[in-house]
């Protein structure tokens, strides 16, 4: 009971000590989130859905059954030039709610650059080494180049010439660009820098959405035939390259509100 | 900074006030334990994921064991968790469907419940369920088909046994028995069986070799063009084996269990079924939700030529139109051989699974 009593007046002494500091820590870091918003064209997408109520670029109708992409280094550079990276890599889910949001981020007030990565550089992207996406079979076979995805964009979509009730199925999946499929296969960085322009953290929670425009996938500059490109893509040289020429311009800003 | 001090304040006034009571439980002393991480999961996945509110101990553990196999769980005294759940098919069960204390027959087959521990996503069953493995275990007790009791009749029945009034004690500090500290007790239990001395884990750490044909295996399962079965199923660099995601691989056209559908209500959701681990596919036949596959030959075969569309298929099942990948039956035979070697012969003689009533 003693070392209770003993313990507890030392911790009311260590607040009182450190009341100071933690005050002027508080006035200096504000927490900041960073959200992930999509969207196809003008219509917002929040969850996967077997329906299909897209219509791309090229004019086919097609659903969303799953997102999953990995964004890395994230990072906040300050007009001092001082960058701080936030998180290495970051798996967002459109199916799981709490994949949405990076969170924990904590910065002074002030005028950032923010820019962030779709999908790891060839540096980063080294297999079986993050054991969360290992978990999450996020993993690249080693006969397609190793590493990890970048993203699984997977649904059905029309030919509108076939009944509507027999869709066909699409994997769009975007990895590091591979050559010779297979043990002698060469790799070719495909990953994407998102650079977001100039974001504001004031005083409080600051939240910033970034939005993806899932149809830019399927539109600029390549416009995608489904009929033509729908599975098999990971091991496709030129798709990969094609994708990663679409994805140029997915990401943008949606909106940067201080609260 | 005086709001801290008079929450301080308040934090030592209760803890004297708390003191007898402390003095109470001077004789709940638990030893924590650990999982029994493989070495090869240690290398490669996250640590287990243990609930804050029910940290394993070695008492916790021994109770959840002992639970386990006890028949007093069913409501006459003839059915355990270990009936349906048998060591040495994996913690499963070779009938297509178990059967209850009543003689029904379910309708789904008993899945295995190894490497329970990295079920990230916290979903349970074939079809989603159940949000925690303690929550897990409690439907099978009360199911009408299964072990057809009460809650309220299983305490009672526990507490007339004087061991299980020392265990509980032992285990959580207290001698009231209730069907959440029986939950608790049986889902420590249940993370500590761990499944992770396959041949492939010892070709992964560079202690076993695998037979050209079992190679072959390996490649036509990591081969988008052939079996592509690395995106459901885990690789070399997911020993789970698993996604622990959910599913449907063409088996049906029209569906007459909606699976996690039925448990969402999501049309999008119906006929999709929890992808289940690899491992140990020698004890765990038959195969799929419904156990419709006797043999892994059957299972290969779906995938070659079995499949079939249906409006929620899921987009990996590429080659449907083909009615799937048309493996050769060399490659098939390898990648039989392969999936073959992710079987743990040690499972079912380790010796802290086996029955201790």
């Amino acid at each position: 009971m003693f070392k209770k009593a003993a313990f507890l007046v030392l911790l009311v002494l260590s607040f009182m000590a450190c009341d100071k500091n933690d005050d002027d820590q508080a006035q200096q870091n504000t927490p900041v989130s960073v959200g992930f918003l999509h969207s196809f064209y003008e219509d917002e997408v929040s969850v996967s859905s077997n329906t299909i109520q897209y219509t791309n670029g090229f004019g086919t109708s097609l659903s969303i059954t799953r997102l999953r992409y990995l964004i890395s280094q994230v990072s906040f550079t300050n007009q001092d030039g001082i960058k701080t990276l936030v998180k290495d890599y970051h798996l967002v889910d459109l199916s799981q709610d709490n994949s949405l949001t990076i969170n924990d981020i904590l910065l002074p007030p002030g005028a950032y650059n923010l820019k962030m990565r779709f999908g790891f550089t060839e540096a980063t992207n080294t297999s079986s080494i993050y054991p969360d996406l290992n978990a999450a079979s996020w993993n690249v076979p080693e006969n397609l180049g190793g590493g990890y995805h970048y993203m699984q964009l997977e649904g059905r979509w029309l030919d509108p010439g076939d009944t509507p009730d027999e869709p066909y199925l699409y994997a769009y999946h975007t990895i590091s660009a591979v050559q010779n499929p297979g043990p002698e296969n060469t790799r070719e960085d495909t990953s994407i820098e998102i650079d977001l322009g100039e974001i504001t953290v004031t005083q409080g929670a600051t939240q910033i959405n970034v939005n993806m425009r899932i149809d830019q996938w399927f539109e600029n500059p390549n416009l995608w035939n489904l009929s033509e490109l729908n599975g098999l893509l990971m091991g496709n040289y030129t798709a990969q390259k094609m994708m990663q020429e679409n994805g140029q311009n997915v990401f943008s800003l949606a909106s940067n509100m201080g609260d | 900074m005086t709001q801290k001090i008079l929450f301080i304040f308040c934090l030592l006034c209760i803890a004297i006030s708390c003191g007898e009571d402390d003095n109470e439980n001077q004789g709940y002393s638990p030893t924590p334990v650990n999982i029994a991480v493989p070495a090869i999961f240690s290398q490669l996945l996250p640590p287990p994921e243990i609930p804050i509110n029910n940290p394993l101990t070695q008492e916790g553990v021994a109770l959840g064991r002992a639970l386990f196999y006890e028949k007093k769980l069913s409501a006459d005294n003839t059915l355990a968790c270990a009936g349906c759940h048998k060591p040495n098919q994996s913690f499963s069960d070779q009938r297509r469907y178990s059967i209850g204390i009543d003689g029904i027959a379910g309708f789904r087959n008993s899945m295995p419940i190894v490497n329970i521990a990295w079920n990230t996503n916290n979903k349970f069953n074939w079809d989603g369920s159940a949000n925690s493995l303690e929550e897990q275990v409690l439907e099978p007790v009360i199911n009408e088909i299964e072990m057809h009791n009460t809650w309220p009749n299983v305490v009672a029945t526990l507490k007339t046994d004087p061991r299980y009034v020392t265990a509980f004690s032992n285990a959580f500090g207290t001698s009231t028995i209730s069907q959440e500290l029986v939950a608790k007790a049986l889902a420590q239990f249940i993370r500590t069986l761990v499944s992770g001395n396959a041949t492939f884990d010892n070709y992964l750490l560079g202690q076993a070799t695998l037979t050209p044909q079992e190679e072959q295996g390996l490649a036509v399962f990591l081969d988008e063009n052939r079996g592509d079965c690395f995106h459901c199923h885990g690789s070399p660099s997911n020993p789970l084996w698993t996604d622990n995601d959910f599913h449907n691989n063409g088996l049906d056209e029209d569906f007459t269990d909606l699976g996690l559908g039925d448990i969402t209500g999501d049309p999008a959701q119906f006929g999709l079924f929890k992808s289940p681990s690899l491992r140990n596919l020698a004890y765990t036949a038959p195969y799929m939700h419904d156990g419709r596959f006797q043999t892994l030959d059957q299972v290969i075969d779906h995938y070659s030529e079995g499949l079939v569309f249906s409006p929620t298929i899921d987009p990996l099942m590429k080659t449907v139109a083909q009615g799937g990948v048309q493996l050769t039956p060399q490659d098939k035979a390898a990648l039989k051989a392969f999936l073959l070697t992710l079987s743990d012969p040690s499972l079912a003689s380790n010796p802290a699974y086996q029955n201790p009533n």
